[in-house]
């Protein structure tokens, strides 16, 4: 199997070809803001932070946003900074390989309106040459799907994540790689997590990972921690949270883990990882962005209209009354494993087709509706 | 036939309702009809497939999800009135 991509000079192949306008501090967010309104094209990537951090924050910043510019969808880069600010717009700058990459300091560049004017002239460069690169064929064994979850109600883990799941199968079979992601969702299935590693070392990382994430959610609720399943869980009929974490995992399909990786880490392995992020839709998709996920395939029960900059995302929905309700926002209705009979094989198969189709340039409805939240893990203080 | 209900692993001694049953309603599973039901039950809440005895696990996804405090018979929803979590869960 195989899709079209464009490729990149060391970081595999793209299956968009876009230019990112980010901010290294979020000072510097009006000027990023007015070059996307010269140039529509543009993908601006705001960072809400960017000074003011602690160590651990800050090491996650700079490689969040490091490997979402590294992200193989990506053809060019223009950085803008302000030109004091805690996280250096030229150190980000540095950390970008690969492909065009031009900086601009407002401080040193003569203020938002010099600044925003070459902004705008090396924007256009950028698109120019991103413009006339042709997709090449690419075997599908490049391909990098996240998996993610958000707005789920009870037939989440009925429909749409085992659909998921096969797919994300499909995917392994033809040899590509999928990111598991959410860590708290994966509370109370370490033991099962840990005997479908691939190695003793990996299932030990595994435990290490979900039980560190466990600790953490009891230190923080006490006495409260079964919160994580929460009554709505209860009344839909889930009841244990390792029966609701089962449902989020089914996403995985039933291959291997094949690596564990932290937040925003680019996976060495390929097959079926797991990176360790947190339940929140946008941070965790900034983590798969930045671990070079072409794709998200994104399941919902309540519905969410979220994408991510530069990374094409397919809705899954678990049931057809949402699917009706929010038309345009949601690619693929999984309800029809309840109301047309469906099998969850022959909804995996359709997820598994479209994103072939997504990977060769079909626009998903977040990309058609511009929805590209951005935000990322941010655990410490502002100082 | 139309589905009511649907197993999501082989190895699942429990399926789940795809719309809200009633006592006496006929589970229909994979196109066939399969069992009654005994009891009323909501939209995606677990069916008991196979008389499970108290203290017997119950499975879903192929996993062990909780354990039977009594004994559940084929036909009978299945939740936390009459399931515990498996020992070392956080509980609600």
């Amino acid at each position: 199997m195989e899709f079209k991509g464009y490729q990149r000079e060391n970081s595999g192949y793209g299956i968009r070809n876009h230019v990112l306008v980010m901010c290294s501090v979020n000072c510097a967010s009006g000027v990023v803001q007015a070059i996307k309104r010269a140039l529509p094209e543009v993908v601006p990537v705001i960072n809400n932070y960017g000074c003011g951090s602690g160590g651990n924050d800050a090491a996650v910043m700079i490689r969040t946003l490091a490997g979402i510019a590294n992200n193989p969808n990506v053809a060019a880069v223009l950085v803008i900074g302000l030109g004091c600010e805690g996280l250096g717009a030229e150190r980000l700058a540095d950390s970008i390989k690969g492909k065009p990459v031009e900086c601009l300091l407002i401080q040193r560049d003569g203020g938002s309106a010099t600044t925003t004017k070459r902004g705008i002239e090396i924007g256009r460069h950028f698109l120019s040459l991103a413009r006339v690169q042709k997709r090449v064929p690419v075997p599908i064994t490049e391909l990098v799907v996240g998996l993610e979850c958000g707005g789920s109600d009870a037939l989440s883990g009925i429909t749409a994540n085992p659909a998921v799941g096969a797919a994300a199968d499909l995917f392994i079979k033809e040899g590509a790689t999928t990111i598991l992601a959410e860590t708290t969702e994966m509370i109370g299935t370490t033991h099962i997590l840990k005997r479908r590693a691939a190695t003793p070392e990996i299932g030990e990382q595994v435990e290490e990972l979900v039980n560190n994430q466990e600790e953490r959610v009891r230190q923080a609720l006490g006495e409260r921690a079964g919160m994580v399943i929460a009554p709505g869980n209860i009344e839909g009929g889930l009841s244990s949270i390792t029966e609701k974490s089962l449902g989020c995992i089914e996403k995985g399909g039933t291959t291997p883990i094949n690596e564990v990786v932290g937040y925003a880490h680019r996976p060495a392995k390929r097959g079926l990882v797991i990176m360790d992020t947190p339940g929140y839709d946008i941070d965790s998709m900034a983590g798969l962005a930045a671990g070079g996920a072409h794709a998200i395939l994104f399941t919902t029960g309540r519905g969410t209209p979220a994408g991510f900059p530069a990374v094409p995302v397919v809705k899954i929905c678990s049931n057809s009354t949402t699917f009706n309700n929010m038309p345009g926002d949601i690619d693929i209705n999984a309800g029809t494993i309840i109301d047309a009979d469906k099998s969850i094989e022959q909804v995996g198969q359709e997820i598994y087709e479209l994103t072939i189709r997504v990977a060769n340039g079909e626009l998903t409805c977040a990309e058609k509706n511009l929805s590209i939240p951005f935000n990322y893990l941010k655990q410490g203080p502002t100082f | 036939m139309k589905n009511n209900a649907l197993r999501i692993n082989p190895t699942d001694n429990v399926v789940i309702a795809l719309r809200s049953l009633k006592k006496g309603d006929t589970v229909i599973l994979e196109n066939e009809k399969s069992f009654e039901m005994m009891e009323d039950i909501q939209a995606g809440h677990k069916i008991a497939l196979e008389n499970t005895a108290a203290g017997e696990k119950v499975y879903r996804y192929g996993e062990p999800i909780v354990e039977a405090t009594r004994t559940i018979n084929r036909g009978e929803w299945v939740h936390v009135h009459n399931t515990r979590p498996i020992p070392g869960d956080i509980t609600a």
